[in-house]
């Protein structure tokens, strides 16, 4: 049971850590991006390739492919998304096309990378002992870097002039214009953030267990469970919303087989939606 | 030419059945303006159903209509708890769903035989039709599609279609009006999750032979490639989407001995050409072939 | 007819309508004017249903109808225009006629496929008087258009005929005058007055603009910063010092 607890805690932090862009962004740009759980899996593969393939040590191939995949987020802004803003496209069309654009990115990844299962060249190493329960190294290195990054976002969006701005873009984007923020700035910010964040996620996924092309697929439910969970717009409910989904997916292995982890994340959407649709931490 | 004519009725056939499948999609989406991402839910519903039942002696007609019954009753289910709310809830929800019906498909081996697939029982008509199958299923799914698009243009021309266009474009008119928006769009859902059914039978009636990998959630875009292709809202449109679709996808398999890739890769890049399709499509030409300008509502 | 009695609301803390009570006779031409933002709007949006009171009653032709849901309210013969105009303008002017009459027999999908004759019979009623509808405000020759290639004006034209259409009992009109040329605005307003004259029908209409709600109202209620603060018949309400008071200068400047 206890093991559980650990494996969910381990799962719920990447899932918090990839829910905080998918929520931002969903409050800034009003849609829900379908294609977010693939860009988590761009960066995963990135890391792969840099660090399996090309030799690069797995920091610094995880450390390039974050930043390669924030570059084709904004990238994307710059050819899809920005022109679609100026054409006042409804959060519709620009679901629609987030879906067209997980189509694309997945099967970029499947057709240069072939469909099977990858692992990181990592070494084995026992997992450490407390009672009953065993963590791994690697375990522990996933949530530690969750912690840091998440620390990390909670300083962005106090402290700095950028993250002050994404509140209040989220908060009423009209306001936000007529006071001056260059809107588009801070969106490409934002999304860069937000994928940069998508992207760490991926990567410490493939540190617990293998990564394969359609892992965003399969988290893209979980992680917009943990947004509508927390509360869409809501940083902090995104993070905390992806600790309870991580847990809740990994206790009700204890009675359900594990195939039915996607389940679990889904009732307890539903039960947001009809209980308290906008969330813990929604305003 | 002759010997070809098997292989062109084939793809016809399944240009037929997968059109009957759009439509579903395209009242929904096209007329109502409903995003639903798990149409293929449906579909595996319409066909495991159908075949099923009759596995277990209920007469085909009978397990075609139960299929039927329990797509629409699953659409309905679906809609209760998110259509209230905002638009996107419905996509996160249906691409869910779509995802658990496969798990569930692939994991209730009792129920379903798992991945191993269950074979068709019977087929209509089968044991009259001498030779190839599917000259005498093409018509009959042919006859199908016709009437499914003549229901649905007959309830797209009616006033209840008219309240289906109002609230695609705002639903506080009907609403300031007394149409019960809510209902509208749960009998949007449910016919729409019906018609899929219906095709998932067919479906299952042309491959003989159903597993969960019929139902992956590429599925769901092909619909709805075909439906934004041809125009969202515009029946002939999606029916000519599907045929286009179809015929793009045989042409691929021709190309295949081509092209330096293997078959994972072609199929990779099939379904990468659908998304950048797709957004193509919602970028420059948010009509598609058929739909009318002056009626665009989805995609401003 | 109408009996709205203290009723509340506020977003985040400010308070839109705060305690605002009315009470309108049947086949009473009833103005509400105020400045912007003196929850006018949001009233209306209460009293049709598009947002819960936080408190307080509405009654309605003797049925209390504070949270009520806004179709079923529409269903009780209370039929409201938008400030903003909302013709559908990517249905002809025809269809967004069409769309209004309630309980039409071709809005049950069993009757499209079951029943046409019926249902064909009741739209050819309906288009006749459709036609009558958009002749009398000169817009029948637009019939075939898509209603977003109408002029603001006809748009707004276009909401209060498809509204009547719906035979109300009682009609909420938000700023029904605004962008409407002044010789179709008198045609509008004689077109309301006839109406309630002949078929008794009861509206409320918010307005801006003075002289057309002093000449069209039997009463008039003035808001501010979501209370009633003064009403009575629109010479009273135009001789009352608190509200000169409130509104020195701008239109009430005009007024005196």
């Amino acid at each position: 049971m206890l093991q559980l607890v650990v494996n969910g805690l381990v799962l719920g932090s990447i899932l918090a850590l990839a829910a905080i862009g998918l929520s931002m962004m969903y409050s800034i740009l009003n849609f829900a991006n379908f294609a977010h759980g693939d860009f988590l899996a761009l960066g995963a593969y990135l890391t792969f390739v840099f660090s399996a393939i090309l030799g690069v040590h797995l920091i610094l191939a995880g450390a390039i492919a974050v930043v390669i995949t924030a570059l084709v987020a904004v990238c994307c802004d710059y050819v899809i998304w920005k022109p679609m803003r100026k054409k006042g496209a409804g959060s519709v069309t620009l679901i629609i096309i987030s879906i067209g654009l997980a189509l694309f990115l997945r099967n970029l990844i499947i057709f240069l990378w072939g469909p099977d299962l990858k692992r990181y060249d990592l070494p084995v190493k026992r997992g450490i002992e407390l009672g009953s329960v065993v963590i791994t190294q690697n375990q522990i290195v996933v949530i530690m870097v969750a912690i840091i990054c998440m620390f990390l976002v909670h300083y962005l969006l106090k402290k700095t002039t950028i993250g002050k701005a994404m509140r209040a873009l989220s908060d009423n984007i009209d306001l936000a214009k007529a006071s001056g923020i260059d809107v588009d700035r801070v969106i490409r910010y934002t999304w860069a953030i937000g994928m940069a964040l998508a992207a760490v996620g991926g990567i410490l996924y493939g540190l617990i267990t293998n990564i394969n092309p359609n892992m965003g697929w399969f988290m893209l439910l979980p992680m917009f469970a943990a947004v509508i969970l927390g509360g869409i717009g809501s940083p902090y409910g995104a993070m905390l919303g992806g600790i309870i989904i991580g847990l809740a997916q990994e206790l009700s292995t204890a009675i359900l087989p594990t195939e039915y982890k996607l389940a679990v994340a889904f009732v307890i959407m539903i039960a947001v939606l009809f209980v308290r649709p906008r969330g813990i931490l929604g305003s | 030419m002759i010997e070809y004519l098997p292989y062109v009725i084939t793809v016809l056939l399944i240009a037929a059945i997968y059109a009957i499948f759009s439509l579903g999609l395209n009242l929904e989406w096209g007329f109502t303006g409903l995003i639903n991402f798990g149409h293929v839910a449906f579909f595996a519903i319409g066909a495991y159903t159908t075949v099923l039942l009759n596995l277990s002696g209920v007469p085909l007609l009978l397990s075609v209509i139960a299929g039927v019954a329990l797509a629409g009753l699953c659409g309905g289910l679906l809609g209760i708890p998110t259509l209230k709310l905002r638009e996107d809830y419905l996509a996160i929800v249906t691409i869910g769903f779509a995802e658990i019906i496969r798990f569930f498909l692939l994991n209730e081996e009792w129920l379903t035989r798992g991945p191993m697939g269950v074979h068709v029982f019977s087929r209509p008509f089968e044991e009259l039709i001498p030779g190839d199958y599917n000259f005498f299923l093409f018509p009959f799914v042919l006859v199908v599609l016709v009437i499914c698009y003549l229901l649905l243009e007959k309830l797209i021309k009616s006033p209840w279609g008219r309240v289906l266009k109002s609230i695609r474009e705002d639903e506080d008119v009907p609403a300031s009006l007394g149409k019960n928006v809510f209902s509208y769009k749960i009998q949007a859902l449910v016919l729409g999750s019906m018609i899929a059914g219906l095709a998932g039978s067919l479906l299952a009636f042309y491959l003989q032979y159903i597993n969960p990998r019929n139902f992956m959630p590429i599925e769901t875009f092909y619909a709805w490639i075909a439906v934004v292709l041809g125009g969202s809202g515009n029946n002939k449109g999606t029916i000519l989407g599907a045929l286009i679709l179809w015929t793009f996808f045989s042409g691929t398999r021709f190309a295949q001995g081509y092209l330096p890739f293997s078959p994972t890769q072609m199929g990779a890049l099939r379904i990468l050409f659908i998304g950048v399709l797709l957004i193509m499509i919602m970028m420059f030409k948010p009509e598609g072939l058929l739909g009318k300008k002056e009626e665009l509502t989805l995609a401003r | 007819m109408l009996s709205v009695h203290d009723v509340e609301k506020s977003f985040g803390g400010i308070k839109a309508v705060d305690g605002c009570s009315l009470k309108i006779k049947k086949s009473a031409i009833v103005g509400v004017i105020g400045p912007n933002g003196a929850g006018k709007t949001t009233l209306f949006r209460i009293i049709s249903g598009f947002e819960k009171p936080d408190n307080g009653t509405i009654v309605f032709n003797g049925e209390d109808i504070e949270g009520v849901t806004s179709f079923a309210i529409a269903r009780k013969g209370l039929i409201r225009t938008f400030q903003i105009s909302k013709a559908l303008t990517k249905l002809t002017v025809e269809e967004n006629m069409l769309l209004a009459p309630q309980f039409q027999h071709g809005e049950r999908i069993w009757n499209v496929w079951l029943r046409p004759k019926d249902v064909k019979r009741q739209e050819e009623e309906n288009i006749e008087k459709a036609h009558a509808l958009l002749e009398f405000l000169g817009l029948l020759r637009l019939k075939d258009e898509y209603a977003g290639a109408l002029s603001g004006g006809q748009k707004k034209l276009l909401e209060i005929a498809r509204a009547l259409m719906a035979d109300p009992k009682m009609l909420l009109l938000d700023e029904p005058f605004a962008g409407v040329n002044p010789t179709l605005a008198m045609k509008i307003l004689e077109r309301i007055k006839e109406l309630r004259d002949n078929n008794g029908i009861t509206v409320l209409v918010i307005e801006h603009d003075m002289p057309k709600i002093m000449q069209l109202s039997d009463h008039i209620y003035v808001l501010n910063k979501g209370k009633v603060i003064a009403s009575g018949a629109p010479e009273e309400v135009r001789a009352n010092e608190q509200v000169v008071e409130a509104y020195l200068g701008g239109v009430w400047g005009e007024l005196r």
